[in-house]
């Protein structure tokens, strides 16, 4: 087995076995705490440009299938594991997660102590990180490393180039691709919509000309403050059409009503969070991929109300507009991997389109 | 469940039903300082109650919640036997006056009994506004009333009843149609 080095930037060195692709990578280190779910979140364009740290000890075990893609063509930059399963059993498995990472260009390590690097994430926020092979002089790599600039246009990145349709016979849902998870597609295909999925930088007219029934602002990768074409797609949407955003979908509707966002230290990735909506009490266990969010302080009560907060560390998971027909969630209703608690947002993106259509209809 | 019915709304589906009202409730009053909820006999009472109970934890603000007991003749077949739904009695624990109301109810069908709701609020004061909430809305109507907040809305036949059940009485939340033989 080949060594493979993973440097962080303030000097610390892993030392591990390299699988996957033989490249060297550069980017934002960041740890998932799923038990299970590798494949989903390698293909989740929210960890665009990311090196995912599993902090579950064995990864690849079950292999890679054909179902739990959530991307065609997954953008993260490396996988970090303690253990790497070159065995994969399942039923389901087509191929083991080192092939898959050596189609998809991404190169892997294993065997390093990433309790270690958690704890070195959560004290030090993320860092950016390198995985290159054993060499003799490692000053030039980390002056590289150091030298490296994180991008800015992830979402430019990742979101698809030209509108598509995915047919059904049921509601008419305009979905903003940022990043998309097929989750979000799946579950609105479970409900019948017919979905037309368009570019990020969509204005609002050409939404509004679809006559959609409702807007899905989709999950993608980087801070909301990137894409300030989109604050003003959505200012000109609300009020016009129900809106229902997902993590970086929320950040953005969140910023296009005088909010503001932040960047976490460390962000909430993994699946083990659980959130309170505010009405009900009800609590979820929730699916969580986000590295920002949005800061409470801003809101502004007369545009935005709070609707979920998180449990443990009263993080804003979701706000509604206060005069339209616009919700949002940080977490992920569409789950993949994890829980299915809050899929019933997705049947509560039913009934308000039912609601405003009728409103619609008597007024 | 008898092969007579079908349930149109399950026990998640009436908590979301009125968590959405609620929210439309605030979308469509600038504040919600002077609403008053009034319920309808049994069943629209405790869904007031829970709009109120929602309102409280989203905003802060204890919403007073008032009953009206409005006894009907006949509630399940639908040819009217020539009688008005009459009102009992009310209780309703703060002034009306110049306050806007949201009546709440269950099932809104013909208008009879909203109507002889609207007649009981009006002998007690005039609140500046009084708009309706059902949870489910299943046509018919006979008279000119619709409402402004809607749970579902349900198609019906004459020849179908629904039956509404609530935890807090029936152990449990669920919206059916009947068929009646």
């Amino acid at each position: 087995m080949k060594n493979r080095l993973l440097m962080l930037e303030d000097g610390t060195i892993f030392r591990g076995h390299a699988f996957g692709a033989p490249v060297e990578a550069t980017g934002e280190i960041v740890f998932t705490t799923g038990m299970t779910g590798y494949q989903e979140a390698i293909t989740d364009q929210s960890f665009n440009g990311q090196m995912i740290v599993f902090t579950y000890p064995l990864v690849g075990n079950y292999g890679i299938n054909r179902d739990d893609y959530e991307s065609i063509a997954p953008t993260c930059k490396g996988v970090i594991v303690k253990e790497h399963a070159r065995v994969a059993s399942n039923w389901r498995n087509q191929f083991t997660l080192d092939e898959f990472l050596k189609r998809k260009n991404i190169p892997g390590i294993s065997g390093i102590d990433t309790r270690k690097l958690t704890r070195i994430l959560r004290e030090k926020g993320t860092v950016k990180g390198m995985l290159v092979q054993e060499k003799e002089d490692l000053n030039h790599a980390f002056d590289q490393l150091r030298a490296v600039v994180l991008p800015t246009n992830q979402v430019a990145q990742v979101s698809t180039t030209k509108p598509y349709p995915s047919p059904g016979s049921g509601k008419n849902v305009v979905v903003i691709d940022f990043g998309l998870k097929h989750s979000i597609l799946r579950e609105l295909s479970l409900r019948n919509c017919h979905l037309t999925i368009l570019p990020y930088q969509t204005d609002a007219q050409t939404i509004l000309d679809l006559n959609p029934d409702g807007v899905m602002l989709t999950n993608g990768p980087g801070d909301p403050k990137d894409l300030p074409e989109v604050l003003d797609m959505i200012r000109g949407i609300q009020g016009k059409v129900p809106i229902f955003g997902i993590c970086l979908g929320h950040q953005l509707l969140a910023l296009a009503n005088g909010a503001d966002t932040f960047k976490m230290r460390f962000g909430h990735r993994g699946f083990n969070h659980p959130v309170r909506e505010i009405a009900t009490g009800r609590i979820d266990f929730t699916s969580q991929n986000h590295g920002y969010a949005v800061d409470p302080s801003s809101i502004n009560k007369d545009e935005l109300m709070i609707t979920h907060l998180e449990i443990n560390d009263d993080t804003v998971e979701g706000i509604k507009h206060r005069h339209y027909p616009a919700f949002s969630v940080q977490f992920h209703p569409d789950a993949a991997p994890g829980p299915h608690d809050a899929v019933h947002l997705f049947d509560q993106f039913m009934e308000l389109m039912d609601a405003w259509k009728e409103q619609q209809n008597n007024a | 469940m008898s092969k007579n019915e079908i349930e149109v709304v399950d026990d998640a589906a009436m908590k979301r039903a009125l968590t959405r009202i609620t929210y439309e409730i605030i979308e469509r009053n600038k504040g919600i300082e002077d609403l008053v909820l009034v319920g309808i006999k049994t069943r629209g009472i405790y869904l007031a109650q829970r709009i109120a109970s929602r309102l409280k934890q989203l905003e802060g603000v204890a919403i007073p919640v008032g009953e009206l007991d409005i006894s009907l003749y006949r509630d399940d077949v639908h040819e009217s036997d020539g009688r008005e739904p009459e009102v009992n009695g009310s209780n309703i624990p703060v002034s009306i006056e110049g306050k806007q109301v949201i009546l709440v109810d269950d099932v809104l069908f013909t208008g009879r009994t909203i109507r002889a709701a609207l007649d009981a609020l009006m002998d007690i004061a005039r609140p500046r506004k009084i708009s309706l909430a059902v949870l489910v809305d299943r046509g018919h109507r006979e008279l000119p009333i619709r409402a402004d907040f809607v749970g579902k809305n349900v198609p019906t036949s004459l020849d179908e009843q629904i039956k509404v059940e609530v935890e807090e009485i029936d152990e449990k939340d669920s919206v059916r149609i009947q068929k009646i033989k």
